[in-house]
Order: C-alpha cells, then structure tokens, then sequence
C-alpha cells in the first residue's frame, strides 16, 4: 500500500506539530514535521505529500491577527505552490491557528474556486479571553467536507483567543447554502448551541466551528482533532470507564477517537485516489 | 517620516477587548461606562510611498471583513479617549513582528534605526459626570503602568480630529560612547561609596575580600600585561552579579547559630542548602536508581522511562512582577522555560505550572501598595497565560493564595518541566561540558539596557528607589523559535553545553560555562545590541531575555549557524573557551576584565545570622475559647466561598492545559468539569502509556505558629496530591522554592530578623526530615529572600509589611500506565464512601480559624511513619483498580472537600461524622475543619468492600457514607442529627459565587 504523506508545517511560533504529526500516524499516514522556511527555500517538496497540514499554535506571536502574518509570508513566498498544491486534488486541513491562516490567505471559503480573497475572519471570542474548554461539535451530513464524513456528533478541545467566526451576511448565506459548514457548536445533547456561552466558546455567529471549500478537499476548524488522540485525553475518561466497569466492560482504548477518525477521513479519501 | 495607522473592528462588531476594559473599570473603580472601544496604532518609523503605505494598510494591518483602518485617526466617538504606548526601550513584540511582516510584503529590509512601535488608543463614551481625575485614574491604574508605558488623556472637547494624538515614537537614542571605568579601590569606605553609588549591591563583608585580590601583587602583575590597573566596571558587576544571594545563595550558604529558647540549646548550622538539601538527596539518589542527576544543573532530571528523562525546576519572580505584574510574570514564565532547555544537552518543554500569593483581591484598607492586588493578581494571571499559550506549552496546575502578608511583595511562582532523551548521538543527554577551543555563541534576542542590576534588585527589599529598569516583558515567540532551533541541533549533536542567560545575563552564562573548560575570551563587541550606546559593563550583565549561551564545537559552527538561520534564530560568535584559568573580557581588542576563574571560590567570607525560636506556647499562642456553631448550614456555605477555598476556574480556563496532546488528568475535573484535580497527569510519550504525575502545595497560614510543621504539611500535601491521582510512591521527586522575609536581623529595620531565621532553620530541617522519610530526593530547588514591603499609610507613614514564610513546593512522579489513574469526584450512587487515615484536633491557622479571627495553636502535624504505610497502600490499591474515586483532605479539612467530591460527581451523600476514626474528638465543628494531614476520602464499588477492607486493614480507616443519586449534600454531626443539609448545586453556587463572574 502507497503511504499517504502528511505535511505537518512548523516554526515561528506554530506549536502543534508532534501531535499533530503523532495523530496522523495513527490515522494510518506517514507525517512529517516541516518547517515553512524548508518549503520556501525548496528543501521540501510539497509535491512529495498529500495532505497538508496548517497547525494550530501563535504564528508570529498572532500580533497583527491571529493567522495575517503567517498567511502573508505564505502568499508572498508559496503563493503559487500553494494554489498548484490544491490543483492536484490533495487536501489541506487548517486547525486553529492553521484555521486562521486559510481564511487569510483566501483559501478558505474558496466560492467559485477564487483561493485568494479574505471574506470570512475569526475575530475575537466574545467572552475577551483565551479560552481551553471542550465542546461538542454537530456536523452538516450535507457538506462536501472529506474530513467530517460519518461523524455526525462529537467533542474536541478548544484552546484559542480568537476564534469567532465572521462575515457579512450574505457570505454566511451562500456558506450555507453551499453546505459549507462543515461543523458547528453545539449543545451536549446535540442541538443547536445558538450562541449561548460556553456551549459557543467564542461567540461564532450562527455557532460555525469549522467551513470547508466548495470541493471539501480544504477544511479550517478551531477545535483540535489532535488533542484527542487518546481516550484519556477526555475529560471525562475516568468516569466512563468507572461506569463501564460497572457494566462488566473495559475501557477500549484501541479504537480510534473521533479526533483520529477525523483525519483518518482524510487519510482514506487520499489512499481512494492513489 | 513616521506614519501612523489606526486600526479597529468595523462598528458593528462587538469589541471585547473594549469591553473587558468597560467590566474592570466597574470592578476596580465603580465606574459605570457605556461603551469602550480600542484603537490599534502602529506608528511606522521608516520611509515608505504611498502605495506601499496602503499595500501594508491593506495586507497586514487591516482585516477586510472586521477592521476598518486609516493613516488619519479614526472618528470613533467617546467623551474620553486615552492613548497608551510603551517608554522607549520596553520590548515591543508587536512592532517587532510588524517588522518582519512589512519585510516581507514589500520585499525591503529596515535599517537599523528605523522600527515599528505599536500603542492603543481607547474610545470611551458614558459615565455622566466622569471627571479628569476619574480618567486620570483608569489610565494610570487600569490601562497603563508608568514604569513601562507612558499615557495621554484627551477630552472630546479639545480632540484635533485631523492630528489626533500626534506621532509619537519611543525610540532609545542613547548619545554616550561606550566606555570602561576603572573604580579606586584604596579604602574599604570608597570601595563601599561607589558600590552604592552605581548600585553594584556589593557585599560590605566581601569588599576586603575584593580590595585584596585585586591589591595582590601577582595579580597586579598579570593585570597590567593587559593593561588593567584597579578593577573595572566590568568586573565589578562580574563579581557583584555572581555574589548576589539571587545567583549565589548566600542565605542557605549560610552559617546559623540557632538558640531554641523554650529548651536552652544552641546549635551551630554550617551551611542550611548542604546539610538539609544536598546531604538527604545524595543519600537518597544512592537508593533511588531512577534519579539522572541533581544539585548542578539548571534542573534536575529523573528517569521517565529507558529513553527518555524528564527535567524539572522552579523558579520566582516576585520583585519584577510586584511593580509590573503582567511583564514581571510573562517574563518569568518565559524565563523559567530556558532552564530545562539549558539542562544537559538541551530539554523540549513539557508542562508549566504556577503558583500566585497576593493581598485580598478586595482590599480597600489604608495601606497603598504599589498595584492594587486586583490589578496585580489579574497582570500575574495575563503575563503567564501569554508567556505559556503562546510558547505551546500546557500550563494546567496552580495555586492562588490571597494573605495580608503579601501586599508588601507578591510571590509569583514558575515552575517547568521538560523532557529529553537518554541519550543524544550515543552520549548521554544529561551530561555537558565547555572544552578549549569551543566557541561561545550567544543565540536568541538582542541585548539592550532592560534588566540591568534584576539580580542584585531581587536581593533587596522593596522600596520607592527600587529602579525600574530591571522590569522586561518577556518574548514568547522569539523563544518558542529558538526552542525548536535549539532541539534540532541537539539532535544533530552540535550542542555540546547549552545555559541560559537569565539573572546574570552572559556574565553568569558565560562564567558559569568557562568554569569546565576554566577559562573564556569574550568579545564584547559582537554581541548584537538592540541599540548602540551600551557600556561595556551593561553588555555584560544585560538581563535581557530570550538568550542562551552555546557551546560549539568549531567544527560544528557551519551546520549550527544553518539551522539558526532556518529558524530565524540569531546566532553569534562572542568568543571561545579557553583553559587559561582566566575570564578574559576584550572589547575592539582592548582588555576590559581580566579576572582568576576561582575568584569566587575562594576567600568569599560566609554570611552569618543570629535565630531565635521561640516555641508558639512560649510567644502566648493559644486555643480560642470557642463554643460550637448552631447554623453548619450556613457556616458550611461560608467556608465555602472564603477566598482560599472558593473557585479559581477563571483562571485554569485561560491557560492552554492540552496543548502538545498529552493530556490525561486536566486541572479541572468531574461532571461539570469545574473541580479542581489533586494533581495533573500527562502522557508526555504519546506512544507510550507512561505518564508524568505533578502537583504542588502551598500553606503558609501554618508558618503563624511554626514553619517546621508548616513545611512537613506542605511536602505531605503535595505527596498526597499525587497519590490521589495514582502515582508511584516509591517514585517522588521534589522542588523546594522558598520564599522568606529577610532574616538578618537589625533592631531597626528587621527587629524579628532572628525569629524569621529560626523559623527558616527549622523549615530547612523540617525539609530533610519529611524527605528522608518519604524518600523524595529534592530534584531542584530556588531560594527567594527579601519578600517585604514599606507601604505607606493614610498619614504618609510607611508600613514594614513581610510575608507568611512560604515554601512551594512541586512533587513529580511516573505513572506506569496512565488508563489506571483516577479523578476526585464521586462516580456512582450506592458508592461507598471512606476515609483513610486519622482526624486530629489540628485546627490551629486552620480556614475555620481564619475565619473567626483566630490563629490558635494546635498545627497539623505530619506522623511519616504513620502515613506512609497509607500511601503505599492506596498506590497499591488504585494499580488494583479499587477505588472509583480518591481525593486528598486539604485546606478546609473533611467537609470542605467532601463537598469537592459532591460538586465533582453531581450526586449527593451522606455522612455521619460519628464513624470518622478520630483521636480525641467530641466536636462536629472540630471534625468537619480540623486539618490533618495524611488523609484520604475514597469511594469504592460495594462490590470491592471486602477486598478493600482487607486490603487496609492495618490502617486506620472507616466508611463514613455513602454516594447518593439524591440532590443533597448530608452530614449527620456526632450525635446522630443532621447538621448539614444543602443542595449540591447550592454548595457550587456558593463556592463560585467570589469569582464567578470573571473570565
């Protein structure tokens, strides 16, 4: 079997990148932590990978936005390896800070295949602050996006300032009338968080998490995939096994999270296409 | 010419920054403010067209869908608007990623003296009536600190909206050439003159020892081959930095003649740090096969499994963060993270932690510390969110601890942990050197003037002279690249020492270094200045953060240098060690230092404290007279929402706890997630189901009757802590961190200086003892003396205000399979509840006493021999998988955290006070606050009773309850009558009720 390369991108200031790349082995790809002046100087080959991977973390200490730097020297030095990147059908996936830098660059929304205008923004959460909390997050069974397929309902971690997600509302429209809302924030029993707080940790209008392009193939969430990569990276691990125990069952940590699964969507969709 | 852009969010967006600003202005002052909203300004120093001008207006600075921007001001309407920007030379990283941005974009590169400066220009409308002296008052105590900003006011009515604030740039022109000053050193009183003159802070009990090297005929012979003459400048700093007690610990060094005055007995203590510190952890590093090594390097480091260590210390910065919390504490933070990466070969960073003691958050009282500790506990809370966050390192424990005692200075705790392979290349990873022939390279920031003389000003007592230069603001992201470039090229074993340059600056990274290979020439010249003007001696021990000194071997420098510039590290050549046995110091060539490298080691006089204990009865300390309470209902609730006991979730929710996916117990835990853990648990290997377990205590109130027992609770909590969440036992490792008020006596100044000696012999004592018995080798450790204060008063009198002996201290442990560890909170109803080992009648400096007003006598005291055979028990039983919940009794005592472990599982229970094994207890007020220490609440499956009865049957233990899936918290008192009868979700609206409402 051909591997699926991963393309984990690292340096000013990114800090996701070991478990991101650790997340995607266990979705069954082979991932590499590269820097991104690697890829500017041409020392990495972004036609050597499949997926690449914009990590979460403080690109440039997010001083001017969080995301605008990172997306400039990207545009600026990249530019056109990046939109070819996206030409071929290979997929990009934006994870916080990563999330940030694809609606920047102009990745993301992507309407009409124009990969360069900024019409969407994550600004800052509503409650003013830096927030680490998990929610649970519904996906749209009608959305394109490779990543969410099958998930249906789930929760991840959330770890950002400024994660609010918003444009005008004719933007919001067409986002939804395109299906491109791949995920939103929702309440624990699954229905709509509609902005209530934490539920909503930030404030996004119309509760979105995470949008993808018209072709699904590039995905910006903020919650992160990769901290749960484990079952005891749940906050609620300890009790579930307590109370599976009581039911004569043993906590299953073979399988994989809904965080893993994520990727793993990705990974499949590539390994499909080899 | 300088530009100047205002950026803010489109009118239509709610500004939350604005709006934090609104809520603390109704906290802090009272102000009823309508709407504030927050202009960015980045004013630009450098020569740009037009085009480019509206090129980076519109790429960069100005986000299309939220922000609206121009290069005249913005017409936002307010009443009142503030502007505030740094003081020339404070760290701007803003301006300096703003930099590397506009670089970027128009493909041009900034000379030297052109910069980007970034300031805030806030817009606030509403508050009829709100005055200048109101204004005056959120710019000066909410917006800005005087010591790093500077600020303007500007009413409506006067606004120029074409100029708006006018262009101001903060730019450091230094007009001075560098200059090296020799000091005359023919009399101790002109020697003692200039040190006070120029702040060196030198020791008066060292000058003799100074004067006579350098009057020394040999040395005077060398000295003029490179033609030197008296000491220099340089030197001086050189010896005044290394002597400081801050890098010289000169208190623990210390000889102690300790008269105990109850018994009449004398004691001479040679040395607190080697017989109470070094001696038990060489003892126990010879038993312990798991410890790698200790008591040299920036931390210790302990075995994590066959290929990998784990590196930890602590460290303070209590004076910085007491006048600028938010730059103090980010700085400090920041800074405690270059130690593990400065450990062995070089550590990744792994966790942080903190630790926060600060006056009463409501304080309006008469004495007028220098930040309200409002506004310092928040800057505290903000700098390590930012200095953590932002360097991707979980931060996910902590304590927050308000006291009087600690208006005069707060104590700002960091603690880090890292984690580094066996080996690098074949070579083991704990292990560095500096040989002839390596060079000295300086990698990270830039040096300027910011943290001249931190170290000698940490060793002294706070006052209005203090200067303000010492107080930075650290540089997460610069240090988070050198971080990465760093770990690569100890991968590429091109590292063959590495240190950081923290209090010292080079002159203690560098002379720390040169003393394996026992010598160095430095090249004052080549290192990268932030600005030209610096004297030789600023250069030198510049604080300036984000540096780490390199040792490389020459051979290495190419490849080293290559992944510097990969990472956009700046890395430079600043000289070589030699093994000349001398410190060799050349600026353009000329010879500014030229000093043995046993300088200091030799003829430095030890310094010399007087302690006086007296014994708590013999200072008249006694029981209150104290009937039992009638209402437990309320009084319950009221424990509950004391400031020390209360929810601090506000601030775990802030720092990123996950980050790096390791997470495996989280500081917040339980139904709702709002209880906070006994200890954290990481799975650091992610391939690995090892776990690194890690917890702290603080309890100082105990010092009030005795720092010996204060100590033992402290150490036998945080043991605890990590039991709870099922670590090893046999496997502990401790950092001591000491924070003291100054013990030298004088019948002025410090008139109980020898009973605060005492009190810190019988700590350190109290510290050999508890980690002999609990076998904890103590893995790193940091003193902090001089945590006192002079406030001034309501009459202008200034107040000697000294903090409660403190000691933090930090346990870390290795949990062999992380999918065994447990959680505090009551899982299932039916559970069974117990508590393990003995309640006493140890409710002296209790909570429950604090509460009434009492200090009492009666201190918890530690039995080890008792308690240990508990711990190793209950490791055992949790590796069995017995105990669905376990959580230690802490501040507060059985009730209080009873209720922890209610509000944990959102179900009920009930209790009767009756079956609590006791010693001598006839009071339910006694049982439910008393604060022993050693012991455990525990609930169980019914079905595993039998099994874990049996399984301590040799301990003393009881089931006092059970886990009901009833609303309601009970407690039958003694008598059998219920007492306490409260809703469980009454009990956590009472205890969040303090800090509720802050994000």
């Amino acid at each position: 079997m051909t591997d699926v390369r991963v393309l984990v991108l690292t340096g000013f200031g990114l800090n996701c990148d070991y478990e991101t790349a650790y997340a995607f082995e266990l979705a069954g790809a082979k991932a590499e932590r590269v820097h991104i002046n690697s890829l500017i100087d041409g020392s990495a080959n972004p036609d050597d990978y499949q997926i690449m991977v914009f990590i979460g973390g403080f690109s440039w200490g997010d001083d001017h936005g969080a995301g605008v730097i990172q997306a400039i020297r990207m545009k600026t030095r990249l530019g056109e390896r990046l939109l070819g990147f996206v030409e071929k059908g290979n997929l990009i996936l934006g994870i916080c800070n990563g999330f940030q830098v694809l609606v920047n660059l102009g990745l993301l929304p992507g309407f009409e295949g124009d990969y360069r205008s900024r019409s969407v923004a994550l600004t800052f959460n509503d409650c003013g602050n830096f927030r680490d909390d998990w929610i649970t997050l519904k996906t749209n069974p009608s959305c394109p996006c490779v990543f969410t397929r099958d998930l249906d309902q789930f929760e991840l971690p959330v770890r950002h300032g400024e994660g609010k997600f918003y444009a005008e509302q004719s933007t919001i429209d067409r986002l939804f009338q395109q299906n491109q809302v791949a995920a939103m924030y929702a309440m624990p029993d699954g229905s709509p968080a509609n902005q209530v707080f934490p539920y909503n940790p930030n404030g996004s209008i119309y509760d979105i998490a995470g949008i993808c392009d018209t072709t699904g193939r590039i995905f910006g969430l903020m919650p992160h995939p990769e901290a749960f990569n484990h079952l005891t990276n749940h906050p609620d691990w300890t009790r579930i096994k307590e109370k599976m125990k009581r039911q004569g069952l043993k906590l299953d940590n073979k399988g994989p999270t809904p965080g893993i699964r994520m990727l793993q969507n990705g990974v499949d969709f590539i390994r499909q296409t080899l | 010419m300088p530009y100047r852009l205002e950026v803010a969010l489109k009118p239509e967006l709610f500004d939350a920054e604005g709006d934090g600003v609104r809520r603390k202005a109704k906290d802090y002052f009272g102000y009823d403010l309508s709407d504030v909203r927050v202009i960015h300004v980045v004013t630009i120093d450098a020569v740009l067209s037009p085009d480019q001008l509206e090129t980076i207006r519109n790429e960069i600075f100005t986000n299309p869908v939220t922000q609206i921007s121009s290069f005249t001001p913005l017409p936002l309407a307010f009443d009142w608007a503030i502007w505030v920007g740094y003081r020339p030379g404070v760290r701007d990283n803003p301006g300096s990623t703003a930099v590397e941005a506009i670089e970027d974009v128009l493909g041009i590169r900034f000379e030297q003296d052109q910069a980007v400066y970034t300031s805030k220009r806030y817009c606030l409308r509403g508050a009829a009536g709100l005055g200048e002296k109101d204004v005056v008052k959120i710019a000066a105590e909410l917006l800005a600190n005087d010591i790093i900003q500077q600020w303007r006011i500007y009413p409506k009515e006067t606004w120029e909206p074409d100029t708006g604030t006018g262009i101001i740039i903060p730019k450091v022109v230094l007009d001075h050439t560098p200059t090296v000053t020799t000091i005359p050193i023919s009399s101790d009183q002109i020697l003692k003159k200039i040190s006070n003159e120029r702040n060196l802070a030198l020791n008066p009990h060292d000058i003799p020892t100074i004067r006579s090297y350098f009057l020394d005929k040999d040395v005077r012979a060398a000295r003029s081959a490179v033609g030197l003459s008296d000491p220099t400048d340089v030197e001086l700093e050189y010896i005044s930095q290394a002597r400081s007690d801050h890098c010289n610990h000169n208190t623990f060094h210390g000889r102690f003649l300790y008269r105990d005055t109850s018994s009449n007995t004398e004691e001479i203590i040679d040395d607190l740090f080697k017989t109470c510190i070094e001696a038990p952890t060489l003892i126990l590093k010879e038993k312990k096969p798991w410890v790698i090594s200790v008591l040299w390097d920036n931390a210790g480091v302990g075995r994590f499994n066959d290929n990998h260590y784990y590196v930890i210390t602590g460290e303070t910065h209590n004076s910085p963060s007491n006048i600028e919390a938010y730059g103090g504490a980010i700085t400090g933070i920041v800074g405690v993270y270059r130690d593990p990466l400065g450990t062995g070969k070089g550590s990744k960073l792994i966790m942080g932690s903190y630790g926060y003691c600060v006056g009463p958050r409501d304080y309006n009282g008469p004495l007028k510390p220098r930040l309200h500790p409002r506004r310092l506990l928040d800057g505290v809370i903000e700098g390590v969110r930012d200095g953590g966050n932002k360097s991707g390192i979980p931060t996910p424990f902590g304590q927050v601890l308000f006291h009087p005692g600690y208006m005069g200075k707060c104590l700002v705790f960091v603690t880090a942990v890292g984690l580094m392979p066996a080996q690098v290349k074949g070579e083991p990873a704990e292990q560095k050197k500096t040989s002839a022939g390596d060079l000295v390279v300086m990698c990270g920031g830039r040096v300027g003037k910011d943290g001249i003389h931190g170290v000698t000003a940490s060793s002294e007592v706070f006052s209005e002279s203090t200067p303000a230069g010492h107080v930075q603001i650290g540089d997460p992201y610069t240090q988070k690249k050198m971080h990465d470039f760093l770990l690569e090229a100890r991968d590429e074993g091109l590292i063959r020492f590495i240190t950081d340059n923290g209090g010292g600056g080079l002159s203690s990274s560098v002379g720390e270094s040169a003393r394996f290979s026992n010598g160095c020439e430095i090249h004052l010249e080549k290192v990268p200045l932030k600005y030209q003007g610096l004297d030789q001696w600023e250069i030198w021990v510049s604080e300036s953060q984000e540096r780490m000194t390199v040792a490389v071997h020459p051979k290495d420098l190419d490849r080293f240098l290559e992944l510097s510039r990969k990472h956009a590290v700046e890395s430079t050549v600043i000289g070589k060690y030699t093994d000349s046995g001398k410190l060799h110091i050349k600026y353009h060539g000329k010879t500014c230092a030229y000093v043995d490298m046993d300088l200091l080691k030799s003829g430095f006089p030890q310094w010399k404290f007087e302690a006086e204990w007296r014994s708590a009865e013999n200072r008249g300390l006694t029981e209150p007279v104290l009937a039992e309470p009638s209402d437990f209902n309320q009084l319950f609730l009221d424990v509950l929402s004391r400031p020390n006991i209360c929810s601090k979730e506000w601030i775990c929710r802030q720092y990123d706890h996950e980050v790096q996916g390791t997470s495996v117990i989280k500081p917040l835990v339980g139904a709702q997630r709002d209880v906070p853990s006994d200890g954290i648990v990481l799975r650091p290997v992610l391939n690995s189901h090892r776990g690194i377990a890690f917890s702290q205590a603080l309890l100082p109130f105990y010092s009030a009757i005795d720092a010996y027992h204060m100590t033992t609770c402290t150490v036998d909590e945080a043991v605890r802590r990590l039991v709870a969440v099922g670590a090893d036992f046999e496997h502990i490792g401790g950092v001591d961190n000491f924070c003291w008020p100054s013990i030298q006596y004088d019948s002025k100044v410090n008139p109980d200086g020898k009973f605060k000696a005492a009190q810190l012999v019988r700590s350190c004592k109290a510290l050999r003892d508890i980690c002999l018995a609990y076998e904890i080798p103590l893995l790193s450790g940091k003193d902090s003396m001089y945590v006192d204060g002079h406030l001034y008063g309501l009459y202008g009198e200034t107040h000697k205000v000294s903090a409660l002996e403190t000691l933090q201290f930090s346990a870390i442990s290795v949990i062999p399979d992380v999918n065994k560890c447990v959680t505090l909170e009551s899982k299932v109803a039916g559970d069974l509840i117990y508590i393990m080992g003995l309640t006493r009648n140890e409710l002296g400096a209790s909570e429950y006493y604090d509460m009434l007003g009492y200090v009492g006598l009666n201190v918890p005291e530690v039995k080890t021999h008792e308690f240990v055979d508990l711990y190793r028990t209950l490791s055992h039983a949790i590796q069995q998988e017995l105990a669905a919940s376990v959580h230690g009794v802490y501040r507060g005592g059985l009730g209080v955290h009873l209720a922890y472990i209610a509000m944990g599982g959102n179900l009920g229970m009930e209790i009767c006070l009756d079956l609590v094994p006791c010693e001598g207890l006839d009071r339910n007020d006694t049982v439910l606050f008393s604060e022993s220490a050693g012991r455990f609440i525990v609930t169980i499956d019914p079905q595993n009773r039998s099994l874990f009865e049996e399984t301590f049957s040799a301990i003393p233990h009881a089931q006092i309850g059970t886990v009901t899936d009833s609303p309601d918290f009970i407690i039958n008192g003694l008598d059998g009558q219920t007492i306490v009868s409260i809703p469980v979700q009454e009990l956590k609206n009472a205890w969040k009720r303090p800090f509720g409402d802050l994000i």
